[in-house]
């Protein structure tokens, strides 16, 4: 049969015209939907049974109850614990996340070794071994104080591990990184006793004056704060929020008293003043107070209502109905602790608040501060030391803080190896290049991080560290709460990659050096030494998931000591030139400290604060010159430049600029880190002399358009 | 090298300019092609579009294809229902334009949806309470119905005709064209003015929303309404147009005349009832909203009352006056004004019918959001248009689309042989 | 059938007072939900946040500035009228969102979901997600997703959905034990994780349920605007856009008059006229 172009055309319009009447089309259509409702790339979770399980969440100080939602052991869910003495079924966004850090982009995977400028994959005999070689080369050496410690917590069976390891070890140079908890413990030390920690019982009080604390905003145990702001909406307590900017805390207050940064502490001790000249407070020494005559005798003199409204922009009518409405509120409590509490703080500040509630009558009140005993439900075995131990562990500490720490190797060295856990300094810390650049005078860091963090970048060793969700601890609340709770964080799921309980890995390292070190810890493992250390309350604690240890005043009053107060120094601070004041701000949905956020936290990061790649900075309209809102703008302070967004906001004092902490993270983590700028970046320390505390709330800083 | 399929007697262009001319309009096409592979590849993060800005580009070139494509509707009513006989010398064309408008816009339909392979969702999962439903159902018949009516003009071409079948077919087609085009203007009356329910049926928006006749808000009869009113004019625009580039007059004057003039009766009925309803919108149903007509047209870098006065005055009152006015209407420079006035005025009515809505904060507390498309959405809408320039190119070349082309340049052509 | 049950309208109010702007209720219900995060999400106009908290500030100066955060779910909207015919439930094209007269849930079937995004247009709160991408989690990542919210794919819209999948076990769960479900057994991710306690969540036609007690809904239109359905009878209590005539579900309550006049648009001298009609139909009730 011959093909012409008629019959082709014929044979092509049937064929088109069967295909068209035939299923095939109807039955293609309808597997390509059902194609696009099974896309391989879109993942179906496995279903299974649901269980909860409860543990304590220790991303931060705030020690929360959480039941963890499993389908066939597999977490999916992390929420609040109910009838948590803590957290009473609430939960804080990154407590709720935690899931995230689990299979975080950052996650140490192994342990690693620093060859050049790379890490190297090692095994965990090779890792231990190694440490424990460059370890023993120190002992050998007579040096054992040149091994130094940065950590984070400062309670705990793990902290107190590690301080018996540097106990056994030999050194003295332990530092914890500032916490509220430290900064609680510095003011209790300085005005009552040392050994004591202070606890705000904001449950219970009828007026809280609180001096710049974000107390719903991630200051001392969070989720435990918002709720103690909710309860005080229903009880008709009162806040009145001393702050330069209107933080989501000023608020909620019911009165906001504008206050120039830093001079919080002034506003203190006039509030002191007008409290002695105008009530019958005894100035003898009853209690057995310390020095009140000669600090009375200082305010009358420095601290008069008039003197004080020059210096804090408060006005002296103010400041005494302040003062007044203070005093006549049945249950008042002033709280300390600008932003979080934690970095920038003067002990001058905290002092002087405290002072405040001592003059007050509110010591270990109901309603009032607590001056509490530790929770001492830990019971170490003595520890072994050996003559080196002795010897080196008697030596002087290398500097009195973390700041000065850094300053000291910066300049001079002194360390020949350093352990962190739980602690990013190289982040955390106001000016973390002069951090990084300390780090750089130690030969041997040994990093027990769980995430590729800043300071991890810059450990020559890394055993990686299992996260909360992984392990067994106890988990001790503090920060600030008013009562004692130790929790127990379970493993909710294996560890999913190579990583050990940071106990683990300690007891093993001990073992390695053998001597005395190891018969300090001849534990098989974290999980048998933290039984026997917890002996006391380990069957209520393992059967309840926590331990109320103490949720009353303590009983009598402590006496307080002005003597810090009466010589205490001002610090010379915000440094520098411009025309405003650059202070860092922290936020709820952004974690500080060694903490880092999660996707999600980011995610909900507003574009008021974070907008692209720019941190946005908030300012003033009235102050803010030739610029826009959304500017691009150049911040310069005298630590360094950035360039950021300007963000108008009506609520915060003319002259200040507020820039987000939390953000500018550079570490390999897209969805967290490379966003922003760090504000310790731009801000740079100012060491308290006396406390060693770095002081520095702010900076001098200008602005121009970029 | 084509002339066996040139229409007989007929002068068009050598065959390699027409190919050069394709061929550019060609590459455009496959720039519109590329950027439509892209959107279906790799999804709509391709455009720019976002959670506010749901409707775009593509939605308003959807609905102002449609719009202007109502020529095809509405002249084929008058040819064949209203017998209204000299249309038959422009009907071809308005029906070729028709076909590129819909179809363009099924097209743009198919690339817009985040899940082209279930588009069909939309007939086997109907819900008849949707004006995107009757809109999906009205175009598609409507389609099919364009498709049936440019069939016999396509079966003209000199050789197609040479076949009996064909050449029958396309003559019995002729003959019962009427029941198409009443079902075409039937259904057309119904897509158009469900296009404009889909705005006026949004009672979130208080900038789109519009009371009504029993479930149709007045934004479906505006629709219906100013596509019979301004498609004709888009019909005259290309018309106008495919005469400056093949240099011949193709539509005798009376037929233009007779179609601008029905034009601007429309577009003037039209404005008037349009006028009525922004006032009453203006002053009762935006205010029983909490709305002042301000909040909708300051406060923004782009939407203020300027682009309701150009759309109502400048491109409706303006072009309706000059196509109803004898005079203006018969010398061609007005009219031209008129009718490209007619078709911006169209085509912004839809903008702001898509994108001012999308774009109008509701809540007291949201901000304007503004939009800038990316290439891609570009070069999707483009890509109609370079296919509408191919075909109206390819039909004219090889169809007798015009049936007074001959008859009027006959004596054109004499001259030059003449001379 | 519907009759022979119990018809719950589920509904919630939150307490704008209470609310701290602490971001617990969008990570509880992103991780509840299966909701993906991509490496910007600072452009919010593209961030899938089924559960959104606005600021609002009154515009003054410091230290007279004050700012409200609200939360904003799926307002869950009964429509005009509330027969059901929610401003996006009527509007899209394949039925892929529907409303459930038994529980007042709006839902949203993805797999039905062809991508037109009307919905989306249609909603004035913005309360509607398209999939512009893929959801890509980050290695190992997806192994905490939950199984009983699908993941979506590219190219469909999502939204809350009052945790339906909660509901469904609830209700599973009082089926066996052939009861009704308890006030506390179905509660929202948000409102469990809420450390302020702000959210309240519950059936709005059971008067044992707080919801109700505190929003005292009024059962008859209201007679300024027939329209408005379910107004609250506590004058602290207001709707968004009620006067659009959406009915939401979703009540908001503050002290502040400025915050509870944000809730709508107003013209000149209306709110003053407003403000003291709230809650005047009570006399119906």
């Amino acid at each position: 049969m011959k093909i012409d172009r008629r019959s082709f055309l014929g044979l092509g319009l049937g064929a088109a015209a069967g295909i068209a009447l035939s299923p095939v089309g109807v039955k293609l259509t309808d597997d390509s939907s059902i194609w696009t409702q099974n896309w391989p790339w879109t993942p179906v979770p496995e279903d299974g049974e649901i269980t909860y399980d409860r543990s304590v969440c220790s991303l931060c100080p705030g020690a929360c109850g959480i039941s963890v939602r499993k389908i066939n052991g597999r977490p999916v869910k992390i929420e609040g614990l109910d009838d948590h003495p803590i957290n009473n079924g609430g939960a804080c966004l990154h407590g709720i996340s935690g899931l995230q850090y689990l299979y975080d982009p950052a996650r140490i995977k192994t342990p690693l070794k620093k060859n050049g400028n790379k890490f190297e994959k090692i095994s965990w005999d090779e890792a231990i071994s190694l440490v424990a070689q460059k370890l023993g080369e120190i002992r050998e050496s007579d040096t054992p104080e040149s091994l130094g410690l940065i950590t984070g917590a400062d309670n705990g069976s793990m902290s107190r591990l590690f301080e018996r390891f540097m106990g056994a070890f030999g050194s003295p140079n332990t530092y914890t990184m500032p916490s509220l908890e430290s900064n609680l413990a510095l003011t209790a030390a300085a005005i009552h006793s040392a050994d004591r920690s202070l606890g705000f019982d904001l449950d219970h009080s009828d007026f809280i004056l609180s001096f710049g604390a974000a107390i719903i905003e991630g200051w001392g145990s969070p989720v435990a704060c918002i709720q103690a702001n909710a309860s005080r909406r229903e009880r008709k307590a009162k806040l009145v929020q001393v702050d330069y900017r209107l933080s989501n805390t000023a608020n909620a207050a019911d009165k906001i008293i504008a206050v120039k940064p830093g001079t919080e502490a002034d506003l203190a001790l006039g509030l002191c003043a007008v409290l002695l000249a105008k009530t019958q407070i005894s100035t003898n020494t009853l209690y057995g107070d310390v020095n009140k005559l000669a600090f009375a005798a200082m305010l009358e003199k420095e601290y008069t209502p008039d003197k004080v409204e020059a210096i804090t922009g408060v006005k002296a009518a103010d400041i005494e109905a302040l003062a007044m409405e203070f005093i006549k509120a049945k249950a008042p409590v002033a709280v300390p602790g600008k932003g979080r509490g934690d970095v920038g703080q003067s002990l001058r500040e905290f002092a002087a608040v405290q002072a405040l509630n001592a003059l007050a009558g509110r010591l270990n009140k109901e309603g009032g501060v607590f001056v509490m005993w530790p929770a001492g439900y830990l019971n170490f075995p003595e520890n072994v030391m050996d003559a080196a131990a002795e010897q080196g562990a008697g030596k002087a500490k290398l500097a009195g803080s973390v700041n000065e720490l850094v300053d000291k190797l910066e300049k001079d060295g002194g360390l020949s190896a350093l352990f962190i856990y739980n602690a990013n300094p190289c982040y955390a810390l106001n000016n973390p290049e002069k951090v990084k650049a300390a780090m750089d005078k130690v030969g041997f860091k040994v990093s027990f991080s769980s995430f590729m963090d800043e300071t991890a970048l810059r450990s020559d060793v890394i055993l990686p560290a299992s996260i909360f969700l992984e392990r067994l601890e106890d988990v001790v609340s503090g920060a600030g709460l008013a009562k004692t709770v130790v929790g127990l964080c379970r493993p909710m799921v294996k560890p999913v990659f190579d990583t050990k309980h940071p106990g683990d890995a300690l007891i093993l390292l001990a073992q390695a050096m053998g001597a005395g070190i190891a018969q300090s810890f001849s534990w098989e493992s974290y999980e048998a030494c933290l039984e026997e250390v917890t002996e006391k309350i380990w069957d209520t604690l393992s059967d309840d998931g926590y331990v109320v240890i103490d949720d009353k005043p303590p009983v009598g009053t402590p006496a307080t000591d002005f003597t810090f107060l009466v010589s205490a120094p001002k610090v010379a601070v915000p440094m520098g030139e411009g025309d405003y004041t650059l202070v860092p701000v922290d936020k709820m949905r952004l974690a500080g400290g060694s903490m880092t956020s999660s996707p999600f936290a980011v995610k909900t990061v507003s574009d008021t604060v974070l907008s692209g790649k720019y941190s946005v900075v908030e300012i003033n309209p009235t102050t803010a010159g030739v610029l826009k809102d959304g500017d691009i703008a150049v911040l310069k302070t005298a630590m360094g430049t950035a360039k950021v967004k300007i963000g108008f906001n009506e609520g915060i004092l003319p002259g200040v600029i507020g820039m987000p902490r939390g953000l500018g993270h550079a570490f390999n983590n897209p969805y967290v880190a490379g966003k922003g700028v760090n504000v310790n970046d731009l801000i740079g320390p100012v060491i308290e002399p006396g406390s060693g505390l770095d002081a520095a709330f702010g900076i001098k800083a200008s602005l121009s358009k970029a | 090298m084509d002339d066996a399929l040139i229409p007989e007697g007929a002068k068009r262009c050598a065959f390699p300019i027409f190919m050069i001319g394709i061929v550019i309009v060609g590459a455009v096409l496959l720039w519109g092609v590329y950027a439509m592979f892209l959107c279906w590849f790799k999804g709509l993060n391709q455009t720019n579009m976002n959670d506010y800005y749901g409707f775009a580009l593509w939605i308003w070139a959807d609905l102002a294809v449609i719009a202007v494509g109502g020529g095809a509707f509405f002249t084929g009513l008058l040819k064949y229902i209203f017998k209204v006989d000299e249309l038959k010398n422009i009907i071809n064309f308005a029906v070729i334009i028709g076909f590129i408008c819909y179809s363009s816009a099924l097209l743009i339909l198919a690339i817009d949806i985040g899940q082209p392979l279930r588009g069909w969702f939309i007939f086997w999962h109907a819900n008849v309470h949707s004006m995107l439903t009757e809109v999906a159902y009205c175009l598609s018949c409507y389609f099919a119905v364009l498709t049936i009516e440019f069939i016999p003009n396509i079966l003209e071409n000199r050789q197609a005709n040479k076949v009996p079948f064909f050449h029958h077919l396309a003559h019995n087609m002729h003959e019962v064209m009427a029941v198409f085009a009443a079902t075409g203007a039937f259904l057309s009356f119904f897509h158009q003015g469900s296009l404009g329910g889909v705005a006026g049926v949004m009672f979130g928006r208080p900038f789109a929303y519009r009371e009504g006749l029993l479930i149709w808000p007045w934004t479906f009869f505006l629709f219906t309404w100013s596509a019979a009113a301004f498609g004709p004019c888009f019909t005259l625009l290309v018309t106008k147009i495919t005469e400056r580039i093949t240099g011949k007059k193709l539509v005798g004057d009376k037929t233009i005349n007779l179609l601008a003039k029905i034009s601007g009766w429309m577009i003037t009925t039209y404005i008037i009832a349009k006028i009525i309803d922004t006032i009453y919108w203006a002053f009762v149903t935006a205010p029983s909203m909490g709305f002042k007509l301000s909040h909708f047209y300051s406060n923004n870098g782009l939407y203020g009352y300027w682009m309701l006065i150009t759309e109502v005055i400048l491109c409706g009152v303006v072009p309706g006056l000059l196509l109803i006015n004898k005079s203006t209407r018969e010398n061609p420079t007005t009219r031209t004004i008129a009718i490209i006035l007619g078709v911006i005025g169209v085509c912004l009515n839809r903008w702001v019918m898509v994108l001012q809505i999308m774009a109008v904060p509701v809540m007291s507390f949201d901000t304007w959001a503004l939009y800038i498309p990316s290439w891609q959405e570009v070069a999707t809408t483009i890509l109609p248009v370079a296919y509408g320039i191919i075909l109206i190119a390819v039909a004219y070349r090889y169809l007798p689309v015009f049936p007074q082309e001959l008859e009027l340049n006959e004596s054109a052509d004499a001259a030059a042989q003449n001379g | 059938m519907i009759e022979n049950k119990k018809v719950h309208k589920f509904g919630m109010v939150v307490d704008l007072d209470k609310c701290t702007g602490c971001g617990a209720c969008m990570v509880s219900c992103m991780s509840e939900n299966n909701v993906p995060f991509k490496e910007d999400e600072s452009n919010k106009k593209d961030s899938i946040t089924w559960m959104r908290v606005y600021k609002l500030t009154n515009g003054k100066s410091f230290p007279e500035t004050e700012i409200v955060y609200l939360p904003r779910p799926c307002q869950h909207c009964g429509g005009i009228g509330d027969h059901g015919h929610s401003p996006c439930v009527s509007v899209c094209p394949a039925t892929a969102t529907d409303y459930g007269y038994d529980t007042g849930i709006v839902s949203q079937i993805y797999t039905r979901c062809f991508g037109c995004r009307y919905c989306m247009g249609a909603c004035p709160y913005h309360a509607r997600y398209f999939n512009w991408w893929d959801p890509k989690w980050p290695k190992g990542m997806e192994n905490y997703l939950s199984p009983n919210v699908s993941p979506r794919m590219r190219g469909v819209v999502e939204k809350c959905s009052f945790c339906y999948h909660r509901y469904q076990l609830a209700r599973e769960q009082a089926m066996i034990e052939d009861r009704e479900i308890e006030e506390m057994e179905y509660q929202t991710a948000c409102t469990t994780a809420c450390p302020a306690g702000a959210i309240v969540f519950g059936d709005l036609n059971n008067p044992a349920h707080k919801v109700h007690q505190i929003v005292k809904p009024d059962p008859h239109p209201d007679p300024m605007n027939h329209k408005v359905v379910g107004k609250s009878r506590n004058p602290k209590v207001f709707r968004l856009l009620e006067r659009l005539g959406t009915n939401p579900k979703v009540y908001y309550m503050s002290d502040r008059e400025w915050v509870r006049k944000a809730g709508d648009n107003y013209l000149k001298g209306e709110w003053e006229n407003v403000k003291t009609h709230h809650g005047a139909s009570s006399s119906h009730g």
